[in-house]
């Protein structure tokens, strides 16, 4: 164990029950240590998580209180409690991508609506994997799955022309970035962003998933082609080369541009306690 | 105590803030949407906090949200809103968070008639989730002053029981204007019964007690117990964990904790004419209640030996009315039988059980004394011309 782990992780959660060679414990690291450079302690934080590779593997995994929502309720769920939390208190929210962009995009979208202050790292293994490998809504397209055993030809919310973050930008999210799951101090530095924002942030953060996609995309469960298939098909915002799939970097911030969600509503009920005839 | 003529969205809004809510997240669905705008109204008043849904799943997901920060929670909702309940009632029944649900109940399935009394969901809301392995408590008022009552009542057991308590209204209960008197002081709370309990704080991490025992304080985030709670087969710290005997313990817990102390809620009901062995028994519950009683004392008035049950407490369901062999009635506001199919598997062996069944509208008294009269004559209760099967 590592010093971050001391600190933050509860040693019951330890070594991880995700399979050999997942990329999750990247983005994990990466959202541990975002929070220890910015000098988060324990009781700083309340962690949630979702249904699904990210949900499970990170679930109590947080020293301090936490919770698992239902699949992809999570984020009505934070909202609730982010109204019931002190606002100094930060919500961090791992989930996976079916959780964020299939089953909980409603609430995910009424959540960046009401720029409520919470931390979502949609962590992303390209499809539903812990169910064995179906396609998502951020397969690429043409993926082998499970459930695309001749290719994905459904349109997804990654499809060419298309982007989630596009719709979370356009409900209101305050502070969206993509990263890969190896891009390292690059990936930590969004999430710091996006923690400071006082509203709702969040990274989408593509990882591998050797065990069930490697093994009917690419035919093998060899981590190390995995990790190489999604690290060249990934470059900085800018630089994108022509098999781009995910450009990476910060998408928009507009961290604390708008009121948030819990202190607008606290704000306006001390307003009507004092002044409404009751 | 102050009286209004007011509608039992209104009494039930100022029978939550007795109880202590001070949250309520809703969705508007008729006839329960008067109940979300009174609450946008007062609770603000007293510095609670109102807030939209976006569909009846969030609107629960939001109250569980509030819950699990220290609220006491609340939203309302008719039969269609219900069944999108299904996903967080179970979460909370799961974590054991204390939450009041209001069903207004109207005529279904769907949408169905939607501004009409019906009784669709008595086995609703014994199952409101997937799963079983637990039990659920339910009770249901028959008028605005007594829904004011019950909703306190229902605060208190969520917060002893720390489960989600399910009151079971309808249209006529929510919608209707009634006389209500409204407790000013805790004197008057407490000579109108009202009964309140405190939201505790779960020191975790200890997330549950493999035993039956109540009065525990529920899981509370955001205070630093490292308290646990996820919608898997919880460890007693809250870990998950996939493994028989642990989710063995927790289910006994979720089923036990309420079979056990029934005696908290099964005084609520009520009896007439029961004294003296009556030839028929009617059973009821909510607005056809009103109706059946009046139903009962003019047929006694008429010589004919009647008595009715009144059900308050609908689940864990009241077996103990029904030790008399007899003949029973069931008037319900569904034309499919749903009350009384318990009272079937409940009442003795060979007595008489029949239902009588209307919805959308309430039976008349003289339809009720017409079929007190044929089962009291050994006679079946007629069908409608064009009905192929009477029930």
């Amino acid at each position: 164990m590592d010093h971050l782990s001391k600190k933050y992780l509860r040693p019951r959660k330890i070594p991880s029950t995700a399979c050999s060679g997942c990329g999750l414990g990247l983005n994990h690291k990466a959202v541990i240590q975002a929070v220890y450079e910015l000098g988060l302690e324990v009781e700083d934080v309340v962690w949630g998580t979702s249904i699904g590779c990210a949900g499970r593997q990170t679930f109590a995994t947080w020293k301090g209180d936490g919770f698992a929502g239902t699949h992809g309720r999570v984020y009505a769920i934070a909202r609730g409690l982010r109204l019931a939390l002190p606002p100094g208190k930060k919500i961090i929210l791992t989930v996976g991508d079916g959780d964020a962009f299939g089953i909980g995009l409603l609430h995910l979208i009424h959540a960046a609506r009401c720029n409520a202050d919470m931390t979502i790292i949609v962590n992303d293994n390209l499809g539903y994997m812990s169910t064995g490998g179906q396609y998502g809504w951020t397969t690429p397209q043409g993926s082998r799955t499970d459930s695309s055993p001749y290719g994905m030809y459904e349109q997804n919310l990654m499809s060419e022309g298309m982007d989630v973050l596009g719709i979370l930008k356009h409900a209101g999210a305050t502070f969206l970035a993509r990263h890969v799951a190896m891009d390292g101090q690059r990936a930590v530095e969004s999430i710091k962003k996006g923690i400071q924002n006082r509203g709702l942030s969040l990274i989408h953060m593509v990882y591998p998933c050797p065990t069930n996609f490697g093994s009917r995309e690419l035919g093998t469960r060899d981590s190390v082609k995995i990790y190489e298939w999604i690290r060249s098909q990934s470059a900085p915002l800018g630089e994108e080369k022509e098999n781009t799939l995910w450009a990476t970097g910060v998408y928009h911030d507009a961290s604390n541009s708008r009121p948030e969600f819990s202190e607008s509503i606290r704000k306006n009920v001390e307003k009507i306690r004092r002044t409404a005839a009751v | 105590m102050k009286r209004y003529l007011e509608t039992g969205n209104f009494a039930i809004t100022e029978g939550a803030l007795l109880a202590g809510c001070r949250f309520f997240a809703g969705y508007p669905i008729t006839p329960a949407t008067e109940l979300a705008e009174s609450m946008s109204y007062r609770l603000p008043q007293v510095g609670g906090i109102y807030i939209q849904g976006e569909d009846e799943c969030a609107a629960l997901h939001l109250c569980i949200g509030g819950a699990l920060g220290g609220y006491k929670a609340m939203t309302a909702t008719s039969g269609p809103g219900y069944i999108l309940y299904a996903d967080p009632y179970g979460w909370a029944i799961g974590c054991e968070i204390p939450l009041v649900i209001l069903n207004s109940g109207r005529v279904g399935p769907v949408s169905g008639i939607t501004g009409a009394p019906g009784q669709g969901e008595f086995y609703l809301t014994r199952y409101p989730t997937q799963g079983g392995n637990f039990e659920t408590i339910v009770l249901a008022p028959n008028s605005a002053q007594e829904a004011m009552a019950i909703v306190v009542e229902a605060f208190y057991l969520a917060e002893r029981f720390r489960t989600p308590v399910t009151v079971l209204a309808d249209q006529l209960i929510t919608d209707g204007f009634e006389d209500i008197s409204v407790p000013e002081n805790d004197k008057e709370m407490q000579e109108m019964g009202f009964r309140t309990w405190p939201r505790g704080i779960n020191r975790g991490p200890v997330f549950y007690p493999p035993t039956d025992e109540i009065d525990i304080p529920p899981v509370v985030l955001g205070r630093n117990t490292g308290a646990l709670c996820s919608d898997w087969t919880p460890t007693e710290e809250g870990y998950d964990i996939e493994e028989v005997t642990a989710h063995h313990k927790h289910a006994y817990r979720l089923i036990y904790k309420i079979r056990n102390h029934r005696h908290l809620f099964n005084n609520l009901y009520e009896k007439i004419f029961m004294d003296d062995d009556p030839d028929l028994v009617v059973v009821s519950y909510g607005t056809p209640s009103r109706v059946v009683n009046t139903a009962v004392k003019k047929a006694r008035g008429e010589g004919l030996k009647v008595g009715a049950i009144r059900l308050i407490n609908l689940w864990p369901f009241p077996d103990e009315h029904f030790t008399k062999k007899t003949n029973y009635l069931s008037v319900e506001l569904n034309w499919d039988g749903q009350l009384v199919r318990e009272v079937q598997r409940a009442a003795p062996k060979d007595s008489r059980i029949s239902f009588l069944g209307s919805c959308g509208d309430l039976p008349t008294v003289p339809d009720l004394i017409e079929a007190f009269t044929k089962i009291l004559r050994g006679q079946s209760l007629e069908r409608r011309d064009w009905e192929l099967e009477g029930w």
